[in-house]
This record gives C-alpha cells, sequence and structure tokens, in this order.
C-alpha cells in the first residue's frame, strides 16, 4: 500500500487546462485540490493546507500575487507559478513576493512536473546540514571552512563567486531572481545594479566546470533569462 | 537733463571767463559749443537746443557789453551771438545725430544677437521645449526685462509655463500690456489691458510690482501660447527694436512648434501606414503559417476523438507526441508575430545588461546534445566574450538564428557559431552554416518582414525569424547582415557593444556572515 502522495492546490481558472492538469497529476499520485479564483484559493488554503501551490497569475477575481502574499504571511509552501509569455515583470514580482518558480505557457507536461518535484523535494529536508555543508553530485560546500570542492578537489572561489554560490545552493530547486541574489550578496545599497550579476554567474559557473572531469556541473547553474537563475536538482 | 545742462553751461562760463580775463583771449565763446555736444551727445537733440540757447544768453549775460544785461550794445556782438547759437544748434545736432546712430547700431546688435540665440537654441534643441529656457534667457537679456517665460496652451485658462528664464514668474499681473499685431499688417502696438483669470493663485503681491508684458504665439491665427515679460514699473515701454525682437521671437516659436507638430503628425500617418500594411502582409503570408500545424493537430485529435478509429496505446502516444510538437511550433510563431508587432509598434522595452555570450550560446545549444557532439552545432566563443544586451531579445536572436541555420541549411549540415571582438567596441556573433546559401541579389532582403528565399531548403519559412533578429538586434543598438559564408552557406552576422570589462568594483563579501 503506498501512503497518500503530496497535496497540490492547483488555482487556474481556465477549465480545460486545469481538467486536464488534476486528471494528470492524479495519474502521477498527486492528491489534486482544484480552484478556479483566488477567493476559493483562500477558503481551500484555509481549510486544507496544501504541500504545495500551482497559481496561474490572471485569475478572474483577484490577480494571483495576493494569494501569494496571503500564503506567505503564514507559512512557507512552496509556490509555482504558472505565467504567459511576455509577462516578465509580473512573473518576477511574482517571484520576488516569494512565490518559488515558474513554469512559461503554454508549458510541456514533462517540465512542469519536474518543476513540481523540485520545489517538493527542497520543501521536504533541510538544504545545509548541521555544520553547513551543502551538497550536490560532486559538489561539496562548506560553509564553516569556507571551503568548496569538487570530488574532494578544492576549487579556487573568491569570495563573492563562493556567496553567491552558497545563495543559490540554498535555495536548490527553486528560482532565486537577480534583486534576490544581488541583496543576498552584495547588501542592500546595491538594489538595482543588477547588470553584472550575470557576468559573475558566468565566472562561477566556467570554474565549476573546469574543476569538473566528468561535466556533470557544467549546466548546474541554469540561467532563467531577464528573471535570475537555479541550480539544477541532481 | 537740466541740472546737468546748467552745469556745462557754468562750466563752460567760468572757462570763457578765465579765457576772456586774466588770458586774454578776445573771444572764447565757442568754449559753449563743447558743451552743447556732450549734452547732445548724452541726451538727444531736446538736450542740445536747451543748452544752446542758454549758452547764448549767459553769453551775453556775462560777457557781452553792456555786461550783466541782456541787452546787446555792438552789432557786431549781435552777429557773434547769433552765429553762435547758429553753430551751437548745428554741433548739437550733429552730435545727437551721432548718439541715435551709435545707440541703433546697439540695438541692432542686441536684437542679432539675440535672434542668433534664439535660432541657435531651436536648431539644436532636441525639441522646441528644450529651447525655450535658453530663448527666456536670451529675450530676458537682450530685451532688457527682468523676468522672461514662455507659457503654452491653446487659451488664456489653459495657458502652462513651459519655460522660465529666471526662478520667479511674478504672478498675477496687475495690468498687461499686450502687443497687438494688426492682421493686414503695419505697426505693432501696446496695449493695456486687465490681467487675464488663468493660472489660479490669489492675487499676490508679487506681480503687482512689476509691469507685465505679453507677446501672444501664433500660427496663422491659432494661438499656441505666450511670451510674458516683467520691467518694472519705472522703465518705459519696449521701444521699436525690442518690441520687434519678442515679435520675431513669438514668431519664431511658433514656427518651431508648427513644425513640431506637423512632424508627428507625419510620423503618425506613416507608422498607421505601415502598421496597415504589416497587417495586410501579415494576413496573407501568415494565415498559411499558422493554419498549417492546426490542421495537423485537428487531424490528428479528430482520430483520437473518433469512437470507430481503433487506436492502440503506441499509436495515441505518437498522435499526442505529435499534437505536442505541432503545438509547440505554433507557439514559437505566434511568439515571433508579437515579437514582430512590438518591434512594429515601437513597444519594445530593452534592458542593458552585461552577458556572458558563451553562456547564453551554450544554454541554447545544450538541448541539440547529440548535434554538438556529432560536430552538426560547432560553438568557437572566446572566454569572456561580454555583450551588452537585454538577456530576453538576445536569447530569442540567437534561437532565431540557430533555428534558421537549421531549418534552411537543411538538415545535418554542420552550422558554427563564432563571436570575435570588432572595432568600436563591438562583438561580432556569426551563424554560418554549410547549406546552399542564398543567391547575393536576395541577401538584402533576407531581413525583410515577410521575405522568403525561393531557393532555401527546408521548406517555407514564415520571413519572420530574421525580420526579429534585426528588429531586436538595432534595439539593442547592434547591426545584423547576410553573406556568403565561409562553410559553403549562408551567414549572418550580427553586432553587439561589448561590454567593458574589469567589470566596476562591488565590494567584497564580508566573510563572517
Amino acid at each position: 500500500m503506498t501512503e497518500p502522495g503530496p497535496l497540490v492546490l492547483l488555482v487556474e481558472d481556465e477549465d480545460a487546462t486545469r481538467t486536464a492538469l488534476d486528471r494528470h497529476l492524479t495519474a502521477r499520485g498527486y492528491r489534486v485540490d482544484a480552484a478556479s479564483d483566488v477567493r476559493s484559493a483562500l477558503a481551500r488554503w484555509d481549510a486544507r493546507r496544501p504541500d504545495v501551490i500551482m497559481l496561474d497569475l490572471g485569475l478572474p477575481d483577484r490577480d494571483g500575487t495576493d494569494l501569494i502574499r496571503h500564503v506567505r504571511r503564514e507559512a512557507e509552501t512552496p509556490i509555482l507559478v504558472l505565467s504567459a509569455r511576455d509577462a516578465e515583470r509580473t512573473k518576477v514580482q511574482a517571484l520576488e513576493l516569494g512565490a518559488d518558480d515558474y513554469v512559461t505557457k503554454p508549458f510541456g507536461t514533462a517540465e512542469l512536473l519536474a518543476r513540481l518535484r523540485a520545489l517538493l523535494r527542497r520543501a521536504a529536508g533541510p538544504g545545509a546540514d548541521a555544520v553547513g555543508r551543502l551538497a550536490v553530485g560532486a559538489l561539496v560546500l562548506d560553509g564553516s571552512r569556507h571551503m568548496v570542492t569538487v570530488g574532494g578537489q578544492p576549487v579556487d572561489l573568491t569570495p563573492r563567486e563562493f556567496e553567491v554560490l552558497r545563495v543559490l545552493l540554498t535555495h536548490q530547486g527553486r528560482l532565486v531572481t537577480r534583486g534576490r541574489l544581488l541583496r543576498a550578496v552584495w547588501g542592500e545599497a546595491y538594489q538595482g545594479e543588477d547588470h553584472y550579476v550575470h557576468v559573475y554567474v558566468s565566472q562561477l559557473r566556467r570554474k565549476l566546470s573546469a574543476a569538473d572531469p566528468d561535466g556533470s556541473l557544467r549546466d548546474l547553474i541554469v540561467t532563467e533569462p531577464g528573471v535570475g537563475y537555479r541550480v539544477r536538482s541532481p | 537733463m537740466l541740472i546737468a545742462a546748467g552745469a556745462a553751461v557754468a562750466v563752460a562760463s567760468l572757462a570763457v571767463a578765465v579765457l576772456e580775463g586774466p588770458v586774454g583771449v578776445p573771444n572764447a565763446s565757442s568754449l559753449y559749443l563743447v558743451a552743447v555736444a556732450i549734452i547732445a551727445l548724452r541726451f538727444g537733440i531736446p538736450g542740445a537746443i536747451l543748452t544752446a540757447v542758454a549758452s547764448v544768453v549767459v553769453y551775453d549775460f556775462l560777457f557781452v557789453n553792456p555786461l550783466h544785461t541782456l541787452t546787446v550794445s555792438d552789432p557786431g556782438e549781435w552777429l557773434t551771438l547769433v552765429l553762435l547759437l547758429f553753430v551751437a544748434v548745428i554741433v548739437g545736432q550733429l552730435a545727437a545725430l551721432q548718439r541715435a546712430r551709435a545707440e541703433s547700431a546697439l540695438e541692432r546688435e542686441r536684437e542679432s544677437r539675440a535672434l542668433f540665440d534664439i535660432t541657435r537654441a531651436l536648431a539644436v534643441g532636441e525639441s522646441t521645449a528644450a529651447a525655450l529656457p535658453a530663448i527666456c534667457a536670451a529675450l530676458a537679456r537682450e530685451a532688457a526685462m527682468n523676468q522672461v517665460w514662455v507659457a503654452l496652451g491653446p487659451d488664456d485658462a489653459s495657458e502652462r509655463v513651459a519655460a522660465r528664464g529666471s526662478e520667479e514668474t511674478p504672478w498675477p499681473p496687475r495690468s498687461v500690456a499686450v502687443l497687438h499685431r494688426p492682421a493686414e499688417g503695419g505697426r505693432a502696438a501696446w496695449t493695456i489691458v486687465r490681467p487675464p483669470a488663468a493660472r489660479g493663485g490669489g492675487v499676490g503681491a508679487a506681480g503687482g510690482a512689476v509691469r507685465h508684458f505679453r507677446v501672444r504665439i501664433e500660427e496663422t491665427g491659432r494661438p499656441l501660447g505666450s511670451i510674458w515679460a516683467t520691467r518694472s514699473p519705472s522703465t518705459p515701454e519696449p521701444a521699436e527694436p525690442t518690441t520687434r525682437l519678442l515679435q520675431v521671437a513669438a514668431d519664431l516659436i511658433a514656427q518651431a512648434l508648427a513644425h513640431e507638430r506637423l512632424t508627428e503628425e507625419r510620423r503618425r500617418a506613416e507608422v498607421a501606414r505601415q502598421s496597415d500594411a504589416l497587417k495586410t502582409a501579415l494576413l496573407e503570408s501568415v494565415s498559411h503559417d499558422l493554419r498549417t500545424p492546426l490542421a495537423t493537430i485537428r487531424a490528428l485529435a479528430g482520430t483520437l476523438i473518433d469512437p470507430e478509429v481503433p487506436v492502440d496505446a503506441a499509436d495515441a502516444r505518437a498522435s499526442a507526441a505529435a499534437i505536442d510538437a505541432e503545438a509547440d511550433r505554433l507557439n514559437r510563431l505566434v511568439g515571433n508575430l508579437l515579437d514582430l508587432s512590438r518591434i512594429e509598434g515601437g513597444a519594445l522595452r530593452v534592458a542593458d545588461e552585461a552577458i556572458d555570450l558563451e553562456d547564453a550560446v551554450v544554454r541554447l545549444v545544450t538541448p541539440l546534445e547529440g548535434a554538438v557532439q556529432s560536430g552538426l552545432v560547432e560553438v568557437d566563443i572566446p572566454d569572456e566574450t561580454v555583450v551588452r544586451a537585454d538577456p530576453i531579445l538576445l536569447e530569442q536572436v540567437l534561437v532565431n538564428l540557430l533555428d534558421n541555420a537549421r531549418r534552411h541549411g537543411g538538415r545535418d549540415v554542420p552550422v558554427r557559431v563564432t563571436a570575435t571582438a570588432s572595432p568600436g567596441d563591438r562583438v561580432r556573433i556569426t551563424v554560418d552554416d554549410a547549406g546552399p546559401g542564398v543567391p547575393d541579389a536576395e541577401l538584402p532582403h533576407l531581413f525583410d518582414k515577410f521575405y522568403r528565399s525561393r531557393t532555401r531548403p527546408g521548406g517555407s519559412g514564415t520571413g519572420i525569424g530574421l525580420a526579429v533578429v534585426r528588429g531586436f538586434v538595432e534595439a539593442m543598438g547592434g547591426t545584423a547582415l547576410a553573406r556568403r559564408g565561409e562553410l559553403g552557406g549562408l551567414a549572418v552576422e550580427i553586432t553587439l557593444p561589448a561590454a567593458v570589462l574589469p567589470l566596476p568594483d562591488l565590494p567584497p563579501v564580508d566573510a563572517s556572515r
């Protein structure tokens, strides 16, 4: 007997899409609570805390970001945003408000499920162990000794690159917006000066893939152009 | 003037007394001419005549026998006095004329300097509005006004200050001298009117302390606004050159505004025309491309729906995969169409970021891992090639270029992406394919909307992908060009501004955090 799967709160106003996703998720072993507007989604949220929320931002009654605000005041439940193309602004706004990741409509179900799994895995366990060690595959970041190793070999990173990697690994499986990365690594004073973040991340990626003999780290850090970065889950 | 004339005559008389008395000069009366000339230069013809008459009377009184009376005994002395008066008046008039000439030359110089400043401001300013502050400053200086400002609006009530030469605009005025210009030509004249009730605000003390002048800015009788100016109440009304200067300034501003409006109207008309043409071409050319995948999707779905048609699991999956692929194709097409309309509509928002080019390209090529390994897509980008671009637009440009090369170069044809530094702080990115290429005559048209080469294999394109490439690249301050490639096929070359390295120095991270 398998234990009941994770509970997904699916908020989507398009009937056909909602029905198809509901059916698909159920077939994959998830339990689904479906809502078609913010009001009923809030009622569902209060009645039965879900494990993860899938949220379409364009809803008929209120802006989907209202739901994100509400949920974030009460819990850290992972939120996956379903966003339309050409809505970078709302997308980034949703992420800054506390959404964890997004997929762009129209999306493939394979991609959607992969994101969902990553979010649930991330929510299931703490990122770092007791001594501040973060690990993905052959990569180990030791927070207390300020050291990064790949396959046991130390990698020479600047303090800034180390900090960028630490922030990304801490949010493994989630999307970290450029703004959030900038604030975490450089501080509030550098708000808005995110034009160069990309280049720092590229340098970091280059160092990691150079240190990695089997090439598995080359696409460890995935760029979402104009939005931010995510560390691929192993 | 009276005091000055009196003083001049007194000084001259003293000098005459000294010369005719102790020195013994027989007749020094011509010294009065000096006084007359000086007063004439300073005060013009009325002063000159006054001084001349006073000189004659005083000379007669003091130095002509019988002394200390106004009577003249010697007829010779009469002649002297009459001649003195005659010469004094002539000298006075000549001197006054000289002064008037000098003054009008000065006025003309001020006027042409002001006009030069105004036309120059209008010529170099990005817009008329941008030129107005300089115009106000020039007018205040050359028309000797305390403050000059320009208010724009079709009538008194909606007139708003558009530019001012100095900080304050004293308001409201107690009364206003408005320059009245007869429509049929002729002399413009200042007319005093009650202040307009415009611009709100209670009665401020500031406005009453100065005199207000107003020259309307009109384009063929249609009011566009006004030039406002103030002077202290003691100064006279502007003289004719100043009036003319204000009038010409108003006309120049009106002309510039009218020109700007016409240009804007023409631009709008052009945009509307192009957008119409775009819509027509879109309907003709794209409906086919939109319908093809839709037809496939409906055919496949129809088979799955039909209860009469036996479908096994493998068939169903294959159909679904084909539907998925066609939908994806449609999505990309719609995306490109939206991009194109954003370019056409001028609604493109372009971010300016430093982007590591190798990173951006490798990210796109990775899904084609097989292709890279079998040497079909070769990427040759030096480390730390960093361009200044919008990340989303750049990605779309690269996607379209790779798509174009693979689709039209022919399947299994090698594609190469290279980047090199190019003069003027630019990076040149080339996407080369080893396909059959495009005839030279067609090369310049490849970036045109809806242009499809008749000779490219791989099915007819939509003629949108490369148009989007050029639109996006140009929006990012770059260029796009097609040429014969080194691999024998087509090469599309784009340049983008290089980002300056090393990066600006952000402070090091606090290691203790």
